[in-house]
């Protein structure tokens, strides 16, 4: 549906022509977020500076029956910032300030465009940072990683974007400006922050934000183990979860990405290892020496080749550097990968490592893991090179077999990254009828139109049929209807 | 209505000996149920549930009885369910620190097994460990440890429970770390059954901490104990509780003589746990307070300082929490009443008990009424957890829900609930 000139002069007066991008040029840059298979550009991206301009748009919108999409950074790899349907894209980029800092109270309220870093580099310099911490921290913005409820590296001490946000301002898909949560915990009612978060944008636009700050730790101590072989740092990490420790973050870092980080980042890994596990501990330095002993002998036990400590905060930040960087060196060696984002039950690590490798060999295609393995959160990267014939096919098929033998171990479709447009059509591996049908009516009281982000997080939408499956980058840009 | 009697269906569901009719001592601020049922299956909940919307029987779940106190009377009261049958450990697997009850299982009984794993969930309600999973969840109860741990939201990684009309749902992950659909666990969390009725819970572990050390720290004034919370919250110490108890609530743990203390705990390995109990100490010392050592049966002590025929929960900025416990205190003063506070310093969540009886309209009006216009205009609430019927009747004990908020959680009830089944008129806004 072409929206009408009319229709632009009434956003132009929501917020400014400066406001509105409408040329096809324009419109093309926000066609797609981090996972360019899926192209959709909208009819119009808005920039809207206040709340009040985000609801006039909405409103707007549900009076022309028209599509809402809201976008952060767009570093998402789910295809959840892009228009399936065309419509009104919202980027959140100019509201990026931070309205309130309250160290006595240890929380944040801040803007959805303020990206993740800025948060803790505002409040270092007093002790405090935010958690949660997604790969792409430097770039990614809060109310996108809300939206996501984002995760990363530690996350397994810590908990995810959830555990981190007290309080939300959305305007809702029935153009509502909702307030929920705050600064005092345990409002009463419905827990609708928490049911918020992770909604990526299907219920409404996030327009402000009240994070929980934590306290630097009093100590870290990071530290470097290689093995000869993946299992055994799989073997290693479950140990070490068995073990009582819980480390603030415990990364896996595979043979194929040891090389590339090191020839990418030069990281310094160390070469010819099979596996790498980069762990992190953090908290009292009583604490953490006794829990480092503890693991330097569970590595030991497991054969690990070497062990490694950060003796100072730029060696750590070289170790981290490596792993932070790692979808990015991972280009030195294919251009094109499908990145799966699936959950097993931690026990089950070592089961479904062999499990990759034998799909991998089984496709004949290299399948490449950096994940964070403490909480059973993989994260293969299945590398293809789409001007071979058929072998784009057999990175699906790998990939479908690979989450389907996650869920099998009782694991989930997502740990981090979302559902998306990516993943809609899997929901139902993991979700019964009644359990979608639930999700579906919970959407609809705050969005009781559809207008919100359609065709993504659920399996179906009346536009889009059952799901969509990524028929690849063949189709041109705005065929997504 | 179908011919048949309620009753007899119901026994036909749950067998003979598993309902009582007209049962005593169970009825719901005076709302007496005229079936008590206790289904022993998730399917006989979900059948009895299809049998309550056909028969239009409205439906109390309930766990150990505990918190039947929290909310407002009862609209109407056909059917008490009672899910303390449901109490198998479905799925442990020490390894993955996730484990899968029935929400009949009690706390003490999922603490004993876990434990000898060297494992807890750390959930320690008020109320004490003989209340259920089901029923901690349900209320979104909390205690001491939740500075640390968090809550049951932050605990209850997935859900199955039983909708209005019967039918068998399942919300969230049976690992750690998921974030695939809407997390419908957060919205079961604290909504008291009126959504649907948890039956099933999967929740995340914590590795129970090798030693532990818990601490009195004394002060002789509250503006002392309070810069001393201040200065804590502002270390890098990582206490498990961090607990303010007034002068009355410390005569009731054997404390009497101290105007004002904070009750804190260390978990972690011996050599960090006497660390940070000596830093604890000087930083106590430097606020002009005593530090002397707790037994760990401290802990399960403080619900005795809360029995009291009312209580009352506010909740505010954290950094405020010792002002709203002075304040509370002032309050009730003028009434010569000296209510036991103790609270969650680190979260900002108070509770005071009321030993004394106060006629109703006076607690609402001289009490309740007053501080809570103050706290909701700073962001806070005010919940009277529990209270005799005639307080209830004189004000809600839930407190005002602005506005979208309100409209929401309408919608809600409405979707999943249109008919008022489950817990009529007992949460907020008269849902």
């Amino acid at each position: 549906m072409a929206l009408s000139p009319a229709f632009l002069s009434e956003l132009e007066r929501i917020v400014g022509s400066s406001g509105v991008v409408s040329t096809a040029e324009g419109r093309m840059v926000y066609e797609a977020d981090m996972h360019t298979f899926y192209k959709g550009a909208p009819d119009f991206v808005v920039l809207p500076e206040t709340t009040r301009e985000v609801a006039e748009v909405v409103r707007l919108c549900r009076r022309e029956h028209v599509a809402v999409v809201p976008r952060g950074s767009g570093t998402g790899l789910i295809g959840g910032a892009m228009a399936t349907v065309g419509g009104v894209m919202v980027s959140m980029t100019r509201m990026n300030n931070i309205l309130d800092l309250d160290f006595p109270n240890r929380c944040a309220t801040v803007q959805p465009g303020l990206i993740n870093l800025w948060l803790s580099q505002a409040t270092r310099a007093q002790g405090y940072y935010f958690a949660p911490d997604p790969s792409s921290q430097m770039v990614s913005s809060i109310g996108g990683n809300a939206s996501t409820n984002a995760g990363g590296p530690h996350c397994l001490k810590y908990g995810i974007t959830v555990n981190h946000v007290l309080g939300l301002e959305v305007v809702t898909g029935a153009g509502e400006i909702l307030r929920v949560g705050g600064k005092a915990q345990d409002p009463p009612g419905y827990d609708l922050t928490g049911a918020l978060v992770g909604a990526e944008g299907t219920l409404g636009l996030l327009t402000a934000i009240t994070v929980r700050l934590l306290h630097v730790p009093a100590a870290v101590k990071t530290l470097l183990a290689s093995f000869s072989a993946i299992e055994d740092a799989s073997e290693a990490v479950s140990a070490i979860v068995a073990a009582g420790i819980v480390p603030a973050a415990l990364e896996m870092i595979d043979e194929t990405f040891v090389k590339a980080i090191n020839e990418g980042v030069g990281a310094g890994y160390p070469k010819g290892a099979g596996a790498v596990l980069l762990i992190e501990l953090d908290g009292p330095a009583a604490e953490i020496e006794a829990q480092a002993v503890r693991i330097v002998q569970i590595c030991r036990d497991h054969a690990a080749l070497e062990i490694r400590v950060a003796r100072d905060e730029a060696e750590r930040a070289l170790l981290w550097k490596g792993r932070k960087e790692a979808a990015g060196a991972v280009g030195r060696m294919s251009a094109t990968w499908i990145l799966q984002d699936a959950v097993v039950p931690r026990s089950r690590l070592p089961e479904i490592m062999r499990e990759v490798v034998a799909i991998g060999a089984r496709h004949r295609l290299v399948i490449a893991n950096v994940f964070h393995a403490g909480d059973g959160n993989l994260h293969p990267m299945i590398l293809y090179d789409d001007r071979v014939p058929g072998e784009l096919d057999r990175a699906h098929d790998a990939n479908d077999e690979l989450l389907r033998a996650c869920l099998a171990m009782g694991g989930s479709v997502t740990g981090e990254h979302g559902v998306g447009l990516d993943k809609a059509w899997s929901m139902p591996l993991q979700f019964g009828d009644a359990d979608l049908a639930f999700m579906a009516r919970f959407r609809r009281a705050f969005d009781p139109d559809g207008i919100m982000n359609p065709g993504k997080l659920l399996p179906s939408h009346p536009a889009c049929g059952e799901g969509f499956r990524p028929a690849a980058s063949k189709l041109p840009a705005g065929t997504w209807v | 209505m179908s011919a048949r009697n309620p009753a007899d269906a119901l026994a036909a569901i749950v067998g003979r000996e598993h309902i009582t009719g007209s049962p005593p001592g169970i009825a719901v601020d005076g709302v007496k149920p005229r079936w008590k049922v206790s289904p022993g299956s998730v399917e006989e909940v979900s059948r009895v549930m299809m049998l309550a919307a056909t028969e239009h029987l409205v439906v109390a779940p309930r766990g150990s009885g505990s918190a039947l106190g929290l909310g407002m009377p009862p609209l109407a009261l056909d059917v008490a369910m009672d899910l303390c049958r449901l109490d198998g450990i479905v799925d442990y697997v020490p390894a993955d620190m996730v484990a899968t009850v029935q929400a009949g299982v009690r706390l003490d009984a999922l603490g004993r097994e876990l434990g000898k794993h060297g494992q807890m969930l750390a959930l320690d309600p008020y109320g004490g460990p003989s209340r259920t999973i089901g029923g901690v969840l349900a209320t979104g109860a909390s205690g001491p440890r939740r500075f640390r741990y968090g809550t049951g939201r932050d605990l209850l990684l997935g859900a199955r429970f039983v909708q209005a009309d019967g039918i068998i749902t399942w919300g969230g992950s049976k690992v750690v770390k998921s974030v695939t659909g809407y997390d419908i666990p957060k919205l079961l969390a604290g909504s008291l059954g009126t959504l649907g009725i948890i039956v099933e819970a999967t929740l995340r572990l914590h590795p129970a901490p090798a030693a532990l050390g818990s601490w009195l720290l004394g002060f002789g004034s509250r503006e002392a104990a309070a810069s001393f919370v201040a200065a804590l919250l502002a270390s890098t110490l990582e206490p498990e509780r961090l607990t303010w108890l007034n002068g009355a609530a410390l005569a009731r743990t054997g404390h009497a003589g101290t105007e004002a203390g904070v009750a804190v705990s260390i978990g972690s390995v011996a050599q960090a746990v006497e660390a940070q109990g000596a830093e604890l100490a000087a930083m106590a010392a430097s606020a002009g307070g005593r530090a002397s050592g707790l037994a760990d049966n401290f802990w399960l002590g403080l619900d005795g300082v809360l029995a009291g025929p009312i209580v009352l929960k506010l909740a505010s900025e954290l950094g405020r929490l010792p002002f709203w416990a002075g304040q509370l205190e002032e309050t009730c003063a003028r009434r010569s009443l000296v209510p036991a506070v103790v609270g969650e310093a680190g979260n900002g969540v108070l509770r005071a008990a009321l030993m004394e009886s106060v006629p109703a309209a006076d607690l609402a009006t001289e009490i309740v009424v007053p501080l809570r216009e103050r706290l909701v205009a700073e962001g806070g609430s005010l919940v009277v957890e529990r209270a005799p019927v005639d307080v209830k009747r004189a004000v809600d004990v839930w407190g005002p829900i602005a506005e979208p908020a309100l409209a929401v959680m309408k919608r809600l009830k409405t979707e999943f609930d249109p008919r008022g089944t489950l817990n009529p008129g007992r949460f907020v806004g008269g849902l």
